[in-house]
């Protein structure tokens, strides 16, 4: 069912745009100095350089006026990462060094994996604030360990025909968990959806793949097929960009619908109601021009690049605030203090539900 | 000096938020609020968030409220004349160097200060290590892409026999540097040495080389220079480096890196293991002299790579695909057989 359809008591809403004012210029100076500074302090500065771009994108992302927060501290992402890299090095020396103790090195990292996802989207969500009210994530590692290992291997054992809905279990059990202050987020998603944004990107793949191989058909003409190792290095160009165009296309057709799903059937009950507007077209091209840009300038495109994508993603979102939206209360304000959440605030994985 | 600064309070524990004005005064701050002062509070007790171009200023209270600055360019001044990362970030002049500091810097630390790192604290490793990564990678090897031998017998004694009198002669130790052939489709005509001396070569590379014992000497003491010069484990220590190092310098700008781990370290390896096959090669020719061969016989082995010795048109062509195989991680054939035919022994 579609949340913006359903009947709301007479209470007062507000439709705001998600509003994003980064700038590339000022984000330029931001990212290359601080990559500058991270090099010299032999990578110690990373740290103050995550919070730093962290509260940029955050701290410009507006909703009804009011900017995110991003809460962490430099230093318990330093230590964060610390642990992580000597994690990561024990890893690869027995990895590399010890193959077949290896083996059982990764049976342990699987168990691992769902308590890494859980502390990492717990650290996420309890650095994120919205108008001095935090979010917060409730997963418990039981559900992680059959939505993110049990699952997908199904997933693999029915020949991938379970996929779509396994990736719906794993998109349900982040945003189901999530909630803001005392409010508790609510999904709606549907199986349906997924099967057919995966039949869509198939249907789009064997359409791309045939037109691909029509232009090098005519391309090396009819008469001239059995010299077709003496393809010229314009069709082989050709071939590589239509290449690059078609995978940008397919990752479109898929992300477009199933995020324009995921933010039309979410909700935070008698608080907010979201809708995303994100078109084909114009999203393909963004991760296209994205893509030429980083190859083409060397990786120097990167801060355009990030900032004109959450512009475009800002613009394709819309919010509807019920008056209730400064009467919620953070829960947290207490429970920080009393439990000091050390582990979730040393483990700095990305895993994100959009 | 007084500063005054209009935005929003954002009451402690909850959502709501008024628009709000501070005025700080040497270690006070007053918060007003509808012409109320409604808190008043000693500076040091202000938690404020770090100035970020672009990014309103954040005034965190001990109850938990907060006030954020309405202006973005606004900052409070807290009399410390330390210089400011913001100043950093917003220097023109320093920008621009950066543009040009910051792959210099990146280039310098992955291809030359961390190889160097990694070459230095291997030598450090117990032997165990490598004892421990031969058998293992030996062991499933065998029982994946490694068959048995169909050669004739003879002419497989016959190699082992030669390499041992030459491992003999050159004070090597039979034990550590074991020959063993094997056939393999997946590896074609190849050798290779695995970090504990154990020495592999394929029945393909013997029917290429089957009249020149001397280019398959060559080519064994090629591999077992890579053994003595501990080259897997370096380029295991290289690339565990290199990867922290990216993961750590580029960690939350994941576009980006992605960009540089796909393009840069295949880039990177490949001049990692250029310079390791020249250190090798020596290790060959140098020994080859002290066997009383003539190091030609290097050249040669290379030289049965590039032009393989004719046979039935059927077996050419599996030939050439392992060439290829061989020659994507041998780089430079040509380059090597002229260094080797122009080789002088050192003493």
């Amino acid at each position: 069912m579609d949340v913006n359809q359903a009947s709301n008591q007479s209470n007062q809403e507000k439709v705001t745009t998600i509003e994003f004012s980064g700038k590339s210029g000022e984000f330029f100076g931001i990212w290359i100095v601080n990559i500058l500074l991270s090099i010299i302090t032999l990578g110690i500065y990373s740290a103050w350089a995550t919070v730093r771009t962290k509260s940029y994108f955050y701290g410009n992302t507006k909703i009804d006026g009011h900017a995110f927060s991003y809460l962490a501290k430099p230093l318990q992402i330093l230590k964060g990462r610390l642990l992580a890299i000597a994690f990561f090095v024990v890893y690869s020396i027995i990895a590399n060094f010890y193959p077949l103790a290896g083996i059982g090195l990764a049976i342990v990292l699987l168990f691992l994996t769902p308590w890494l996802i859980i502390q990492s989207l717990r650290f996420s969500n309890r650095m994120t604030s919205y108008r001095n009210v935090r979010f917060d994530f409730h997963g418990t590692y039981g559900q992680a360990f059959i939505t993110f290992i049990l699952l997908p291997i199904l997933g693999v054992l029915t020949a991938y025909l379970a996929m779509p809905w396994v990736v719906k279990k794993m998109n349900q059990y982040v945003l189901s968990n999530t909630s803001y202050g005392d409010q508790q987020l609510t999904t709606f998603i549907e199986t349906k959806e997924y099967y057919l944004a995966v039949l869509y990107s198939i249907l789009v793949t064997i359409v791309g793949v045939g037109a691909i191989a029509a232009i090098i058909f005519l391309a090396t003409g009819i008469a001239s097929m059995t010299a077709l190792s003496a393809i010229s290095g314009i069709t082989g160009v050709l071939l590589f960009a239509s290449y690059f165009i078609l995978m940008s296309l397919i990752n479109a057709v898929y992300t477009v619908k199933i995020r324009n799903h995921m933010f039309n059937n979410t909700e935070f009950e008698n608080l907010a109601k979201f809708r995303s507007t994100m078109t084909l077209v114009p999203y393909a091209t963004l991760v296209l021009t994205n893509l030429l840009a980083i190859v083409f300038t060397l990786g120097l495109a990167y801060p355009w690049t990030a900032i004109r994508s959450s512009r475009y993603a800002a613009s394709c979102t819309q919010v509807k605030l019920h008056e209730n939206a400064d009467s919620v209360v953070d829960t947290m304000g207490e429970q920080k203090s009393a439990f000091g959440d050390e582990a979730a605030d040393v483990f700095d994985v990305g895993v994100s539900a959009f | 000096m007084q500063q005054l600064f209009t935005g929003t309070y954002y009451f402690p524990a909850n959502s709501q938020a008024e628009s709000a004005e501070v005025r700080v005064n040497g270690d006070t701050l007053n918060l007003y609020y509808q012409q109320q002062c409604i808190l008043a509070t000693n500076l040091s007790l202000v938690s404020v968030s770090s100035a970020i171009p672009g990014v309103a200023q954040e005034l965190s209270f001990t109850d938990g409220g907060k006030f954020v600055i309405g202006n973005t360019q606004h900052r409070l001044q807290l009399g410390s004349g330390a210089l400011s990362a913001e100043a950093l970030e917003k220097n023109k002049k320093l920008i621009f160097s950066a543009i040009f500091l910051v792959p210099l810097l990146l280039w310098f630390s992955i291809a030359i200060a961390l190889p160097k790192l990694a070459a230095g604290s291997v030598k450090y490793l117990p032997d165990s290590v490598a004892e421990q990564m031969g058998r293992q990678t030996f062991y499933a090897l065998q029982k994946t892409i490694l068959e048995p031998s169909e050669l004739d017998t003879p002419l497989r004694e016959q190699t082992i026999t030669q390499w041992q009198q030459a491992l003999d002669e050159l004070g090597l130790s039979r034990k550590k540097f074991q020959l063993h052939v094997f056939k393999s489709d997946y590896f074609g005509a190849n050798a290779f040495a695995l970090p504990n001396g154990t020495v592999v070569i394929t029945d393909q590379l013997l029917i290429l080389l089957k009249d020149k014992p001397n280019a398959v000497l060559a080519i064994l003491l090629h591999e077992i220079g890579h053994v003595e010069h501990q080259h897997s484990l370096r380029m295991v220590a290289q690339s565990v480096s290199s990867s922290v190092a990216i993961a750590v310098i580029f960690g939350d700008l994941e576009g980006f890196g992605e960009v540089l781990i796909g393009t840069g370290s295949t880039l990177l390896q490949n001049a990692f293991s250029r310079e390791m096959e020249s250190e090798a090669d020596q290790f060959a020719l140098n020994n080859l002299v002290k066997l009383g061969k003539p190091p030609q016989a290097f050249a040669e082995a290379m030289q049965s790579f590039v032009q393989p010795i004719d046979g039935s048109s059927e077996e050419h062509d599996t030939d050439n695909k392992s060439i290829f195989r061989y020659l994507s991680t041998h780089p430079d054939i040509n380059e090597r057989i002229h260094a080797a035919e122009q080789f002088q022994p050192a003493n």
